[in-house]
């Protein structure tokens, strides 16, 4: 299909297209920068509370959640291409999310240990992240497909261990988590920053992150090069899995329960991820580019809460924007 | 990865071929051998009246879901808004039927409405070149904004006891000669369509695309316009689940089509197994629907409760993947 796109520059008669064409990468950058900056702004005079710094840090510690998972999708993308039929893409991660949620929740109100509960949910969600490398590496299977019944089985499995019933859940880590500093700033925001600086610095400057762009751009090249594709691939499922599970963590400290649910969240993950390409300028997902689409999405969420205007608009334009930067970004000339 | 058009190396291509025959029949054993398992084990599975349900309450919508996806599937796509296509359809219907519309104009609305979905694919897809999966995502999640703004949320739209015109429990429960109409218009899709991927110069088109855009595009075929109708047929006659599932609760129910998704995926990956080239098919994800539906029906009756079913068919479509991909592993 992506052929439809490569085409589209090439009919654009004459050099003006190609300058153009060219040119487009920085407009749409720039374009989608102002995007951004307008509705903060229109938000910022529309309603007062927008801007007092108790929001602003709720934006960041309620978009942790979203970045973390987020951040799972973008390491699977990267190390797995972006052609999102036979390239990597994980649809599983909100059920594990919802997974890692429930264990944890159930096993902490058993009485068990912290410890236990957080070693649980943790496995739960490598186990899950282990189920879609198996599919994806050893059997074969798009990963589309695969992760999709590694979605039907995480979503069983977290029904079938909460009851599909909120679990509440009163830990120290989650309190530590869900609480703030001596000055008030939240620990999911600290988390936030720690894990996306660890993440996006590993990705682009170490040999390791270096590998995993070069398996994703070309798997023969990679291949040819003596990169083992198979086990970058399988690597990056299974932290794909891990991550699920940490914003299942995540989740809980920030409402204080396991939440049924979780599915709704497959929409913002994916969205944050390939909106997140406008922010690179070879239009990749990267790190980065994910953690502002997610705080991006975050205020707009936010935003519409505080302006009154309904809830039920918000996935809907989340995937109007996703689509308009899928659009955008793929009738870009390729190097 | 290798999806289709595998390479068999000379030297094993005999032995591949011969393996290759068995594994074509891998799933209807899946079938024979999941029937009869549940016709020792389960009580009272065997019975006409089971049967029966499970044709109408397991397989027919289901299946109509499946064809659809066949259709993007057999195309190289991937159509992930088969759940919007049902809903909008499903809501067409009710909201018809509720304004005081006949059943033929309520169906006509209803399969408008789905067509409309498909459209807007059409348009992402053949219009801006957005990958058929992102394309479809975002049609899906715009199709559950619109749901939750035309229902206030999701609240169900129901059809008063008193105004539901006799022609729609004749739909959902009739039958023609015994046999039950939503499982004969199974049978005419699933033969339209598969007439028209196999037989057609349309289906040949789609399965070039299918195999190999590029070439396609370079061989001068109508790439864009293939593509696009496509979509909208593949929209379309998921709409024609929407119309019997509305029919049969005498209510649109908001986000329905959401269940359907992954089995009628699953359904139409697991059918390319019975083709020789691996090619979505007809009759494949038909067996594949079969398949799921006896097992649904069997958890059910073996006295399962509702999460242990859900997990159970989520990991009956996982084994039943995990082997027809395996056993392509083996052969490549």
């Amino acid at each position: 299909m992506t052929l439809l796109a490569t085409e589209a520059p090439a009919n654009g008669r004459g050099r003006g297209a190609i300058e153009f064409a060219l040119l487009m990468p920085a407009i749409l950058r720039a374009g989608a920068l102002l995007l951004f900056a307008a509705i903060f702004i229109v938000f910022a005079i529309q309603s007062p509370l927008f801007l007092a710094p108790g929001n602003l840090l709720s934006i960041v510690s309620q978009s942790s959640i979203l970045a973390v998972l987020a951040f799972g999708l973008t390491v699977v993308v990267i190390v797995g291409g972006d052609n999102a039929l036979a390239g990597g893409i994980d649809l599983s991660l909100a059920a594990t999310m919802g997974l890692a949620a429930a264990v944890y929740a159930t096993i902490v109100q058993l009485g068990q240990p912290e410890m236990v509960a957080l070693g649980a949910a943790l496995a739960a969600g490598l186990g899950i992240g282990a189920l879609n490398a198996f599919s994806v590496v050893v059997l074969g299977m798009l990963p589309l497909l695969a992760t999709l019944a590694g979605m039907t089985i995480a979503t069983g499995l977290e029904q079938l261990i909460s009851k599909n019933a909120t679990i509440l859940v009163d830990s120290a880590l989650t309190r530590f988590l869900g609480g703030t500093d001596a000055q008030g700033f939240p620990v999911l925001a600290y988390a936030l920053l720690v894990i996306a600086g660890l993440l996006g610095l590993g990705t682009r400057y170490t040999p390791l992150g270096l590998n995993m762009q070069a398996v994703g751009g070309n798997p023969l090249a990679a291949r040819a090069s003596g990169l083992g594709v198979s086990r970058y691939v399988a690597g990056s499922y299974l932290v794909s899995g891990l991550f699920g599970a940490l914003g299942g963590l995540l989740s809980v400290s920030f409402l204080g329960a396991s939440s049924k649910g979780a599915g709704e969240m497959l929409l913002p993950i994916i969205a944050a991820t390939f909106l997140g390409v406008v922010f690179s300028r070879r239009f990749v997902p990267t790190i980065a580019g994910t953690l502002a689409a997610s705080l991006f999405i975050g205020m707009l969420t936010n935003g519409f809460q505080l302006l009154n205007v309904s809830s039920y608009w918000v996935s809907g334009i989340q995937g109007v924007l996703t689509l308009l930067v899928v659009a955008a970004t793929t009738t870009r000339p390729r190097a | 990865m290798t999806f289709r058009g595998v390479s068999l190396s000379s030297s094993k291509a005999m032995a591949a071929a011969r393996f290759g025959r068995v594994s074509r029949f891998g799933l209807v054993i899946a079938v024979v051998v999941a029937f009869v398992f549940f016709a020792l084990l389960a009580p009272g599975f065997i019975q006409p009246a089971n049967l029966r349900s499970i044709l109408v309450n397991n397989f027919a919508l289901l299946a109509i879901a499946a064809v659809a996806t066949t259709i993007a599937v057999h195309s190289g796509g991937i159509d992930l808004s088969v759940a919007t296509a049902i809903d909008f359809a499903s809501l067409a219907f009710v909201a018809a039927i509720v304004a005081g519309a006949d059943v033929p104009v309520a169906f006509l609305a209803a399969l408008a409405a789905a067509a409309g979905a498909g459209l807007f694919n059409a348009f992402l897809i053949a219009g801006l070149g957005i990958t058929p999966f992102l394309a479809t995502l975002g049609t899906l999640f715009i199709g559950h904004s619109v749901q939750q703004l035309a229902t206030n949320g999701g609240n169900p739209i129901y059809i008063s006891f008193t105004s539901v015109p006799p022609a729609l429990p004749a739909l959902a429960r009739g039958g023609v000669l015994g046999v039950p109409i939503p499982v004969l218009v199974v049978l005419a899709l699933g033969l339209a369509v598969h007439v028209l991927l196999k037989r057609s110069r349309f289906g040949r088109r789609s399965a070039a695309i299918g195999v190999q855009p590029q070439l396609a595009l370079y061989s001068g075929l109508p790439v864009r316009s293939t593509v696009a109708v496509i979509y909208v047929l593949t929209a379309t006659i998921a709409g024609v689940a929407g119309i019997f599932l509305s029919a049969n609760v005498n209510a649109y129910m908001p986000f329905s089509g959401n269940a359907f998704l992954m089995n009628a995926i699953g359904a139409a990956y697991i059918g390319t197994t019975v083709s020789r080239t691996r090619t979505p098919n007809v009759p494949g994800t038909l067996a594949g629907v079969l398949f799921l539906a006896i097992v649904a029906n069997g958890l059910l009756l073996i006295g399962w409760d509702f999460y242990w079913q859900q997990l159970g068919s989520g990991g009956a479509i996982f084994l039943c993947l995990a082997l027809s991909y395996g056993i392509q592993r083996l052969r490549s």
